[in-house]
C-alpha cells in the first residue's frame, strides 16, 4: 500500500549570488513497512528532502502526497496537526526534552493528541521495552548514554502510531555498539509495527541493513535499490 | 503535560529564575508594605475624622458653615431634638455650642473653639474622652463648673507642660533598669524646671552623647513630663452683643488625638459654663449624631434633611471629604503603587524569558516539528512567565501579610515626622493593615503582567522556523 508519494518535487534555494537547487525533480513513492535508506554525499539534498517529505519545508514545486493527502494544500495550522498524528521523527542529536524523564519524553506527544493517561502508559512502557528501557522509564536524557537516548527518540517518534518516521542521519553520533543495537530494534518495530521507515544517512551499517537504499546526487535520484 | 514542562522549565536555570523570582517578592513585599502602611493611615485617618472629629452625621444652620456667627444657630432645636432622640438607628448624639476664643496663661496665650458640651452625651459620639493622656488629669466632669478640658498641644503653646527630673521620676527610671551612669549624669538636672521640650532636650545633649540620648532620650522626656493641671487659664471670647467677655478656668484634663491640628483648634467645657461667659441659655450651633450602622447614613440624613428647614445635615464625607477622599481613592492607590512595581518587574521578566528561549531555540524547533501547535508554544511559554511570576508573588503576598500583621500589632513609628504628620491629621505611629481583596487584587494584576511579559518571549519563539531552529547549536 502507497503511503508517500513524491511528484516531481523541486526545492530550489535563492541565494544572494546563486540559486541552489537543492531538490532537482524527485519523483518517487514509498510503501507500507518499508525499511528505506536515502544515501548521498554531502550536499545532495538528503536532508532537505526528508525535511519536505516530513513537511517542515515546502517544495518550490511538485507534490507530496502523504496517504492520499496533498501536504500543498494544508494550512500551517493543519500541517502541524498532520505532521502531529502522522509522522514520527528521529534527530541527528537526540533532540530529547532535557527537563522531561524517558518515560515523559515518549508521552509527550500523545498528550498532545489527547490520549487518556491509562492509553499514554500502555503505549509508552510497550515502546520504552521495545527499545529496551523499561527499567530506564524515570531517568532524564542526561543520565541516559547517546545511544539510549536516540532509542528514546526512537520510541518518541513511534508513540503517535505514525505512518511513516523520519531519521535524518540517526546513528551519527553514537558507537559501533549502540548504532547496531538501535538498527535492530528499529528494524524489529518496523517488522512489529509495520511502520515505515525512511533514513538519510551515511553510515554504511544503515546502509547495508536498509530494505531500499535511495541514492541521490545534486539533488537528483541517481538510484532506487530495492533488496529482496 | 504544558503546566509539567513549564513548571520544570522554570528550574532549568535555577539561579536566572531565582533572582527574577527574589525580585518579584521584593517588589510584592514592597507594594503589600506600603499599601499597608497607606491603608492604615488612610483608615486611622477615617476613623479619627468619624470618631473623634465629626461624628457619622451633623447638623448645622445653613449659615453657620459659611460664617461661623454665635447667633447663627441651629433652628427648630426642640423638635429636632425629638427626632434625633427617636432615631433608632442613633448610637448616640450631643448637641455642641462652639465659640472662638483667645486663651492665655501667664507664660503664653493661643486661640481656640471652645466646646460647650454635655460631656456623657459626648461620650457616646466621641471618643475624646478615651484620649487623656498618661498624667494628664480627667475628662470633663458632667456638671461641674469652671472646669476645662484641653488638648496636649494646647497645653504645649500655653507652656502648660514642664519637664522636671523629680524624685520620682528617677525612681521609675530605675525601676526600669536604667543605667547607674544614666541616672547619675540625670542626678544633675534634678529639681530643674524647663517650659518645653526643647529647653530640656538641650540640657540633656549637654549631659548625654547622642547614642544615650537615642537609646534613653525618649523614655527620660517622657517620665519627666509634668502637665500643669488645675493650673488657672483665662479664656476671652465675644458675648452675644460681640462685645469681649473674661472667663477663668481650671484644666482639668489634656487629651492627645492623632490630629495635632484638631487637637490645637479644640477645648471643651461644660455648655452651661460657657453660656453663662456669654450670657445667655445654651445655643446649639451643632448636633453630632453617631450612629450604630454608617449603611443607614444616607437614609438618616435624608430623613433629618427633610424635618429640619433651614438648617443643613451633613455626613462625616461632607464635612471631611480629604478623609472621605482618600478611602474611595484606595483602589487607585492600589492600582498605582503595584501597577509601577510591576511595570518594573516586568522588565526584568521579559529578559529573563528572551533568555531562556534563545537558549532553548533547538529544542523548541523539535517541538514544532514532532507537532506541537502554535497555541500550544504559546501556552507553555505563558505558563512558564506566570509560574515565574507567581510563585515570587506568593512568596511575596505571605511574607508582606506576616509582616503587615506584625507591625500591625507592633505599628510603625514615624517619631522623628511626628508633628508633621499630626499637623495634617495624621497619626506618627502608622499600623499597618491589607484586606484579602488587595491580595486577590495583587494575584489579577501579576497575572495580567505575566501575560503581558510572555508575549514578546512567545511571539519570538513562534516566529522560529522549525528547520531552521534544528539547526542550531
Amino acid at each position: 500500500m502507497k503511503i508517500l508519494e513524491l511528484k516531481e518535487v523541486h526545492k530550489i534555494y535563492n541565494g544572494s549570488e546563486v540559486k541552489v537547487h537543492a531538490v532537482n525533480g524527485v519523483t518517487i513513492d514509498f510503501q507500507e513497512a518499508e525499511f528505506a535508506a536515502i544515501v548521498g554525499p554531502s550536499g545532495s539534498g538528503k536532508t532537505t528532502l526528508l525535511n519536505l517529505i516530513g513537511g517542515l519545508d515546502k517544495p518550490t514545486s511538485g507534490k507530496i502526497i502523504i496517504d492520499g493527502t496533498d501536504l500543498s494544500l494544508l494550512k500551517s495550522s493543519e500541517l502541524i496537526d498532520f505532521r502531529m498524528r502522522n509522522i514520527g521523527f528521529v534527530f541527528q542529536s537526540y533532540n530529547l526534552i532535557p527537563v522531561l524523564t524517558a518515560k515523559e519524553n515518549v508521552e509527550f506527544i500523545m498528550s498532545l493528541q489527547r490520549r487518556t493517561r491509562e492509553e499514554r502508559d500502555k503505549r509508552t512502557y510497550e515502546l520504552l521495552k521495545a527499545v529496551g528501557l523499561s527499567d530506564r522509564m524515570k531517568s532524564r536524557p542526561s543520565k541516559l548514554s547517546g545511544g539510549q537516548q536516540q532509542r528514546v527518540a526512537v520510541a518518541r517518534a513511534l508513540a503517535s502510531k505514525p505512518k511513516f518516521v523520519l531519521a535524518d542521519e540517526p546513528t551519527a553520533n553514537l558507537d559501533s555498539k549502540s548504532a547496531s543495537t538501535l538498527l535492530e530494534i528499529m528494524e524489529t518495530l518496523n517488522h512489529e509495527e509495520k511502520i515505515t521507515f525512511i533514513f538519510s544517512t551515511h553510515d554504511a551499517r544503515v546502509v547495508k541493513m536498509a530494505h531500499r537504499v535511495i541514492t541521490l546526487e545534486d539533488g537528483k535520484v541517481v538510484s532506487d535499490d530495492v533488496r529482496e | 503535560m504544558i503546566w509539567s514542562i513549564a513548571w520544570k522549565n522554570l528550574w532549568r536555570n535555577r539561579n536566572r529564575s531565582l533572582v527574577v523570582i527574589v525580585a518579584v517578592t521584593l517588589g510584592i513585599i514592597s507594594g503589600v508594605l506600603l499599601v499597608g502602611i497607606m491603608k492604615g493611615w488612610v483608615e486611622q485617618r477615617v476613623h479619627d475624622a468619624i470618631y473623634n472629629e465629626m461624628s457619622h452625621l451633623q447638623i448645622h444652620n445653613t449659615e453657620y458653615l459659611k460664617n461661623e456667627e454665635i447667633l447663627l444657630t441651629v433652628t427648630d432645636t426642640s423638635e429636632l431634638f425629638r427626632a434625633v432622640e427617636a432615631l433608632p438607628s442613633a448610637a448616640g448624639w450631643v448637641r455642641r455650642t462652639k465659640i472662638f476664643a483667645m486663651v492665655n496663661t501667664p507664660w503664653a496665650n493661643s486661640g481656640f473653639v471652645i466646646n460647650g458640651i454635655d460631656p456623657e452625651k459626648e461620650k457616646k459620639v466621641t471618643e475624646i474622652y478615651k484620649n487623656i493622656v498618661p498624667g494628664g488629669g480627667e475628662y470633663l466632669k458632667a456638671g461641674s463648673r469652671g472646669e476645662i478640658l484641653i488638648s496636649d498641644k494646647t497645653a504645649e503653646l500655653l507652656k502648660l507642660k514642664q519637664y522636671i527630673v523629680t524624685e520620682k521620676s528617677i525612681n521609675n527610671l530605675k525601676d526600669e533598669n536604667f543605667p547607674v551612669e544614666i541616672i547619675a549624669r540625670l542626678e544633675s538636672l534634678k529639681d530643674r524646671r524647663f517650659r518645653s521640650q526643647k529647653d530640656f532636650r538641650e540640657a540633656l545633649r549637654e549631659q548625654f552623647n547622642k547614642k544615650e540620648l537615642d537609646r534613653y532620650g525618649l523614655k527620660i522626656i517622657d517620665k519627666a513630663l509634668d502637665y500643669r493641671l488645675r493650673n488657672k487659664i483665662q479664656v476671652t471670647i465675644s458675648d452675644i452683643a460681640g462685645a469681649p467677655v473674661q472667663g477663668t478656668f481650671r484644666v482639668c484634663g489634656i487629651f492627645k488625638t492623632r490630629n495635632g491640628g484638631f487637637d490645637q483648634a479644640n477645648a471643651y467645657i461644660n455648655s452651661g459654663d460657657l453660656a453663662d461667659l456669654y450670657g445667655g441659655e445654651v445655643y446649639t450651633h451643632e448636633i453630632a449624631i453617631m450612629l450604630k450602622d454608617p449603611e443607614n447614613m444616607d437614609q438618616v440624613k435624608e430623613y433629618l434633611t427633610g424635618i429640619s428647614a433651614g438648617n443643613s445635615v451633613n455626613t462625616w464625607e461632607e464635612l471631611a471629604p480629604d478623609a472621605a477622599m482618600m478611602n474611595d481613592y484606595m483602589v487607585i492607590y492600589y492600582f498605582i503603587f503595584i501597577g509601577i512595581i510591576m511595570l518594573a518587574l516586568a522588565f526584568g521578566i521579559i529578559n529573563t524569558m528572551m533568555m531562556a528561549i534563545l537558549e532553548r531555540t533547538k529544542e523548541i524547533g523539535m517541538l514544532m516539528a514532532i507537532g506541537m501547535n502554535r497555541i500550544k508554544v504559546f501556552s507553555m511559554i505563558m505558563t512558564e512567565t506566570i509560574f515565574l511570576t507567581i510563585v515570587g508573588a506568593i512568596i511575596g503576598m505571605l511574607s508582606g501579610w506576616l509582616i503587615v500583621e506584625l507591625l500591625g500589632k507592633s505599628g510603625i513609628h514615624f517619631s522623628s515626622w511626628g508633628e508633621g504628620f499630626e499637623a495634617i491629621g495624621f497619626s506618627a505611629v502608622v499600623y499597618p493593615v491589607i484586606s484579602a481583596d488587595f491580595f486577590l487584587f495583587i494575584i489579577i494584576l501579576v497575572i495580567v503582567t505575566a501575560i503581558i511579559s510572555s508575549i514578546w518571549p512567545a511571539r519570538k519563539a513562534l516566529a522560529l522556523n522549525p528547520v531552521e531552529a534544528l539547526r542550531t547549536e
